[in-house]
C-alpha cells in the first residue's frame, strides 16, 4: 500500500489550510537566512540526548572563543535517530550525540552519519575511543563497576563480572532493570565476547542471585546497598560521582559506605559506556561542526567534564578530578562499538527469557 | 432520496464555522490515521514474538493498573465529593477546594518525589535512622511496582472524579436527597440508594478521564519500570526500531479505548433522571461528635498525603539546591512555557466554541465531528508525537516548490522546525478538555435562546456573538484555564516538538529527574505546580462570581 500516493491530496490541503501559519513561519526564517549569509553569523545544530548542564556550559563556551552559535535540540536518543531519518536530506541537523556505545552503533547502523576526518580529533581521542570508521568520536566514558559495601564486603572477594553468577552472592546481587541501555549494552558485550550462550548463562545467574527484583536506578542500587538490602551492585561510577558531590549529607554517607571495584582487570576488561558525537550525512555546516567536535574532545573542554560531571575523560591528557584519581587506572574492555548495536535486539531477547526484569 | 436528504442537510448546516470545524478534524486526525495506516503491513518476526510472549503481560498490566485505578480513584471521588458537598464539618470550606490541589502536581513528580522522600536517604529512613537509631524495614516504604503506580495515580487523579461530582451533587441532586432524608433514610442509605445511583453519570465521566490518563501515561510506569502496552510502544519503537511492531500494539491499545469508551456510554445512559436546572443548592447537615472528627480526619489525611507533604518536601528539596541550581535562564524557562501554553490554549478554545456550537444540534453528523476532535486525548502524546512530526516532514516536502519559489533553499525543513509542530500537539491532544468545558456551557444554556434569536432573524454568527457568548463566558474561562494547566505539565510532545534551544519547566524536570538528579528537578516541579495552584485559584474566583 503506497502510503504517500493517499495522503498526498490529504497534505496538499493541509498545506494550503496551514499556509497561513507557514507564511510566519517562512518570515522568520527568511531573516534567518539572510544572517546566515552574512559569513560572520556562524551556526551549528546539535541534537543531544546527553541532558547534561556541564555541555551547555561548554557549547557556550565554545560560541565565547569562535563567534559560532550553536544550536540544541534534546531529547531522547532513539528519538532524535528517527527525527534525523525522517527528516532525510533536509535535517538541519549536523551533530548527534548520546550516552551509550550502543545506541551509536545505532545511529551508525540507521545510516545517520558520516565520517569525520580531523588531526586534531585522531591526536585527542585514541583510537579505541572512536568508531571504525569515525562515524563518532567519544566524548568520555563511564565505567560499569561493581559496587560494593565496606563493611560487609573485601574486594580481595570480588573478581570479574562472570563470578558474581556465584552461590556466594545468592541474594546479595543487586542490578536495575534490564530496560535500562546500560544493562542491554553490558549484556550485548558479553554477547560479543563470550558468545551467546556463556551470555545467557551469565544472565540466568545474575537473575537468580537478586537480592531483590530490579527498582530504581543506578543510584538506588547504591542505597539498597547501604540500607541492607543486598551487598554488591552493579552500576555506573557517574552516579556514584553524583551521590559524592550530593547536596544531600545523607547522599553522601551512601557514597562512603560503598566502594568502588573495577571487574576483570586480569581478563577482558572493564566495560564502560561511551559518550559519543557524530556527523551527521546531511551536515549543512561541517566546518563548523568538526570545530566543535576539536573543541569538545580539547584538554579544556575534556577537563571541564570530568571536574563537573565525573566521567573519565577520553583525551589522555586532560587531568581528572580527585574522586577520579582516587579509583585509579583501569583496564577497559576492548570490542569494536558496532557489536554493542548488533548484539542489542539478541540481549533483550536474553533479558526477557531470563525473567530480567 | 437518501442522497437528497444528505445534499440537502449539508446545505443547511454548510457555513463558515462548519468549515473551520472541518479543518480543526482533520488536522487532528491525520496524524493519527497516517500512524495506524501502517498496521495494512505485514506483521514481522519481532511482531510474532512479541505476540507470543509478551503481549498478554502487556494487557495484563494496563488492564490491572485501570481497574485498580479506577476503582480507587471512584472511591476517594465520590466519598469525599459526598463528604463536602452534604455535611458541615471542621474545615469543610477548606477542604472544598483543598481537595482539588493534588491535580496540581504531575503525576510524574509525584512519583519521584515519594520514591526519594521515603527511599533510604529520603527524610523518614533518615530520621528514624539518625535520631531513635531505629532501622525501618525499607520493604515497607518501597513505592514500587503497580501498587505504587496505583497509589500514585489514585491520590494524585482523583480530584477529576471529586470535581465533577461535587459539583453534580451541589447543584443538581438536592430534591431527591431531601426527599430521601425527610422519608427518613439513614445516611447510608441516602448515599447508596440515591446518591450513587444519582450521581453514575458524573462518577464514570470523571473516572474514565482518569483511565485515559492511566493508559496514556508513560512517566510513571517507566520510571517503576512497569511493562504496559503504552511503555511497549515506546520500547519496540525507539528501543527495536520496529514501528511496524509499535503501531500494532497502538492498536490494541485503541481497541482498550474503544471497549472503555463503549462501556462508559453504557453505564451512563442505563438510567435517566430528570434533572431540573433550576435545583437550589444542597443543605449540608451538621456533623457532630465523633463523626465531625471522622470526616475531619478523612478529608484530612487524603489532603496532606496528596498535597501537602510532597509540596513541603519538593520546597525542602529546592531549598537545598537553590544556590546551585537557580540562574535567570529560569526566568527564560517560565516564559517560553507560559508562551506557547497561552497561544496553543486560544487556538484550541477558539476552535473549541465553534465546534460545540455547531455540534448543538444533536445531528450524527455533529455527534461525529465532536467526537473526531476529541479523539486526541485518549492517545498517549508519544504517539501523537511521531505522527505529527511526520505529517510535518511530509508537509515541508509539500511545500517545498513553494520554499524555493520564496528563496529559502531547495526543500529546507521550515514548518517542522519552528513552534507551530508543538503547537499543533497540543492542540490534537488537549483539544478534548477544552471542548468538554465549552460544551458543558453550552448543555447548560439550551439552545432555547439560541432558537429564539434565530427565530428572530439574527444569523449563526451574530447569535452566537450576542446570545451565547455572554452566556457561556464561566465555561469558556474554566476552560482555558484547565487547557492551559494541562499543556503547562505536559511532557512527551514538548519533548519530541520542541524546536531549537527550547525548553519547557516540564523538560527541565524531566532532563534532571531522568538523570537521577531528584532534588535539582524539584525547582522546576516547584514552579510548574505554582502555575497550575495560581490556575485553580482563579477557577475558583470564577465559580464564587457565577455564583453570585
Amino acid at each position: 500500500m503506497n502510503l504517500s500516493k493517499l495522503f498526498k491530496p490529504l497534505l496538499v490541503g493541509t498545506a494550503l489550510t496551514i499556509g497561513l501559519a507557514g507564511c510566519a513561519g517562512t518570515n522568520q526564517s527568511e531573516s534567518k537566512g539572510e544572517e546566515a549569509s552574512k559569513p560572520e553569523k556562524q551556526e551549528v545544530n546539535i541534537y543531544t540526548a546527553r541532558h547534561y548542564e556541564v555541555d551547555d556550559e561548554i557549547y557556550k563556551k565554545f560560541t565565547e572563543d569562535t563567534g559560532i552559535k550553536v544550536n540544541v535540540v534534546k531529547g531522547e536518543a532513539e528519538e532524535l535517530i528517527d527525527r534525523i531519518k525522517r527528516e532525510g536530506e533536509s535535517s538541519v541537523a549536523d551533530l548527534f550525540v548520546t550516552v551509550d556505545g550502543g545506541v551509536l552503533a545505532n545511529a551508525k547502523q540507521n545510516d545517520i552519519l558520516q565520517p569525520v576526518t580531523s588531526d586534531v580529533i585522531n591526536e585527542n581521542v585514541p583510537e579505541n575511543l572512536r568508531d571504525t570508521d569515525n562515524n563518532w568520536i567519544g566524548l568520555a566514558t563511564r565505567a560499569r563497576i561493581i559496587a560494593y559495601s565496606k563493611d560487609r564486603v573485601t574486594p580481595e572477594e570480588l573478581s570479574t563480572y562472570e563470578d558474581l553468577t556465584n552461590e556466594k552472592w545468592k541474594e546479595k546481587l543487586l542490578v536495575r532493570s534490564s530496560t535500562s541501555l546500560y544493562n542491554q549494552s553490558l549484556l550485548s558485550s558479553f554477547i560479543e565476547l563470550n558468545g551467546e550462550k556463556q551470555a545467557e548463562e551469565w544472565a540466568q545467574g545474575i537473575v537468580n542471585n537478586f537480592a531483590r527484583q530490579p527498582d530504581g536506578g543506578d543510584r538506588d542500587q547504591a542505597k539498597a546497598i547501604a540500607a541492607g538490602i543486598g551487598d554488591i551492585a552493579i552500576m555506573n561510577t557517574y552516579y556514584v560521582g553524583l551521590l559524592a558531590n550530593s547536596e544531600d549529607p545523607e547522599e553522601v554517607k551512601v557514597a562512603d559506605s560503598i566502594g568502588v571495584f573495577f571487574p576483570n582487570q586480569e581478563t577482558t576488561g572493564t566495560h564502560v559506556n561511551i559518550s559519543g558525537i557524530g556527523l551527521t550525512k546531511h551536515s549543512k555546516n561541517k566546518d563548523n561542526a568538526i570545530k566543535l567536535i576539536e573543541y569538545m574532545t580539547s584538554v579544556e573542554a575534556q577537563e571541564i567534564i570530568a571536574a563537573k560531571n565525573y566521567e573519565f575523560p577520553v583525551n589522555t591528557n586532560a587531568a581528572k578530578p580527585e574522586l577520579l584519581k582516587s579509583w585509579g587506572e583501569f583496564k577497559m574492555q576492548e570490542l569494536n562499538f558496532d557489536s554493542l548495536g548488533e548484539h542489542n535486539q539478541k540481549a533483550i531477547e536474553i533479558f526477557t527469557k531470563t525473567g530480567w526484569k | 432520496m437518501k442522497a437528497e436528504l444528505v445534499k440537502r442537510n449539508i446545505k443547511k448546516e454548510f457555513n463558515g464555522w462548519w468549515m473551520i470545524s472541518l479543518v480543526g478534524a482533520v488536522v487532528i486526525l491525520l496524524p493519527i490515521l497516517f500512524i495506524f495506516s501502517s498496521i495494512f503491513q505485514e506483521p514481522n518476526e519481532n511482531w510474532l514474538q512479541i505476540q507470543a510472549y509478551l503481549l498478554k503481560n502487556y494487557v495484563l498490566n494496563t488492564f490491572t493498573l485501570v481497574a485498580l485505578t479506577g476503582i480507587l480513584t471512584a472511591f476517594l471521588g465520590v466519598t469525599l465529593a459526598w463528604l463536602t458537598a452534604a455535611y458541615d464539618f471542621p474545615l469543610k470550606r477548606f477542604f472544598r477546594w483543598g481537595l482539588i490541589l493534588p491535580l496540581t502536581i504531575p503525576t510524574y513528580i509525584a512519583i519521584y518525589t515519594y520514591r526519594t522522600m521515603l527511599g533510604y536517604t529520603g527524610v523518614v529512613q533518615a530520621t528514624f535512622r539518625n535520631h531513635f537509631d531505629y532501622r525501618i524495614n525499607p520493604e515497607w516504604l518501597t513505592v514500587s511496582g503497580i501498587p505504587g503506580a496505583v497509589f500514585i495515580f489514585s491520590l494524585f487523579l482523583y480530584p477529576y472524579v471529586f470535581m465533577i461530582t461535587r459539583a453534580f451533587l451541589e447543584s443538581q441532586s438536592t430534591s431527591y436527597i431531601e426527599s430521601a432524608r425527610l422519608l427518613g433514610r439513614k445516611p447510608l442509605s441516602v448515599f447508596f440508594k440515591v446518591v450513587l445511583p444519582l450521581s453514575r453519570p458524573a462518577i464514570v465521566g470523571g473516572t474514565v478521564l482518569v483511565i485515559y490518563e492511566v493508559l496514556g501515561d508513560y512517566g510513571v510506569t517507566s520510571y517503576l519500570g512497569i511493562h504496559t502496552i503504552s511503555t511497549a510502544i515506546f520500547q519496540t519503537w525507539f528501543r527495536m526500531y520496529d514501528v511496524n511492531s509499535a503501531m500494532r500494539l497502538a492498536a490494541w491499545l485503541m481497541v482498550i479505548i474503544v471497549g472503555i469508551f463503549i462501556l462508559e456510554r453504557f453505564l451512563r445512559q442505563g438510567r435517566r433522571y430528570h434533572l431540573s436546572n433550576k435545583s437550589k443548592p444542597l443543605a449540608p447537615v451538621k456533623l457532630k461528635g465523633v463523626s465531625g472528627v471522622a470526616a475531619f480526619l478523612y478529608c484530612g489525611v487524603v489532603f496532606l498525603i496528596g498535597f501537602l507533604i510532597p509540596l513541603v518536601q519538593l520546597i525542602a528539596w529546592a531549598i537545598l539546591t537553590f544556590d546551585k541550581i537557580w540562574d535567570a535562564s529560569f526566568l527564560t524557562l517560565i516564559n517560553q512555557t507560559v508562551y506557547v501554553a497561552v497561544i496553543s490554549t486560544v487556538i484550541i478554545l477558539i476552535l473549541s466554541v465553534v465546534v460545540a456550537n455547531i455540534t448543538r444540534s444533536h445531528s450524527t453528523f455533529s455527534f461525529i465531528v465532536s467526537k473526531c476532535v476529541t479523539t486526541g486525548y485518549s492517545i498517549p502524546g508519544p504517539i501523537i508525537a511521531i505522527g505529527v512530526l511526520a505529517i510535518f516532514i511530509a508537509l515541508d516536502g509539500v511545500l517545498a516548490p513553494v520554499y524555493s519559489n520564496m528563496g529559502l533553499g531547495e526543500a529546507p525543513l521550515i514548518l517542522s522546525l519552528s513552534l507551530i509542530m508543538l503547537i499543533v500537539g497540543y492542540f490534537i491532544r488537549f483539544m478534548a478538555t477544552g471542548f468538554n468545558a465549552v460544551e458543558i456551557g453550552f448543555e447548560k444554556v439550551g439552545t432555547k435562546y439560541m432558537e429564539a434569536s434565530r427565530m428572530l432573524g439574527l444569523g449563526v454568527t451574530k447569535t452566537f456573538f450576542k446570545v451565547d457568548l455572554p452566556l457561556i463566558k464561566g465555561s469558556i474561562i474554566s476552560g482555558f484555564v484547565l487547557t492551559f494547566v494541562e499543556i503547562c505539565k505536559e511532557l512527551p510532545l514538548a519533548l519530541l516538538l520542541r524546536p531549537f534551544n527550547f525548553e519547557t519547566l516540564a523538560t527541565k524536570t524531566y532532563q534532571y529527574a531522568n538523570d537521577e538528579q531528584i532534588y535539582e528537578a524539584s525547582i522546576p516541579s516547584l514552579l510548574i505546580i505554582a502555575i497550575s495552584i495560581l490556575s485553580v485559584v482563579i477557577i475558583q474566583m470564577i465559580g464564587k462570581r457565577v455564583k453570585r
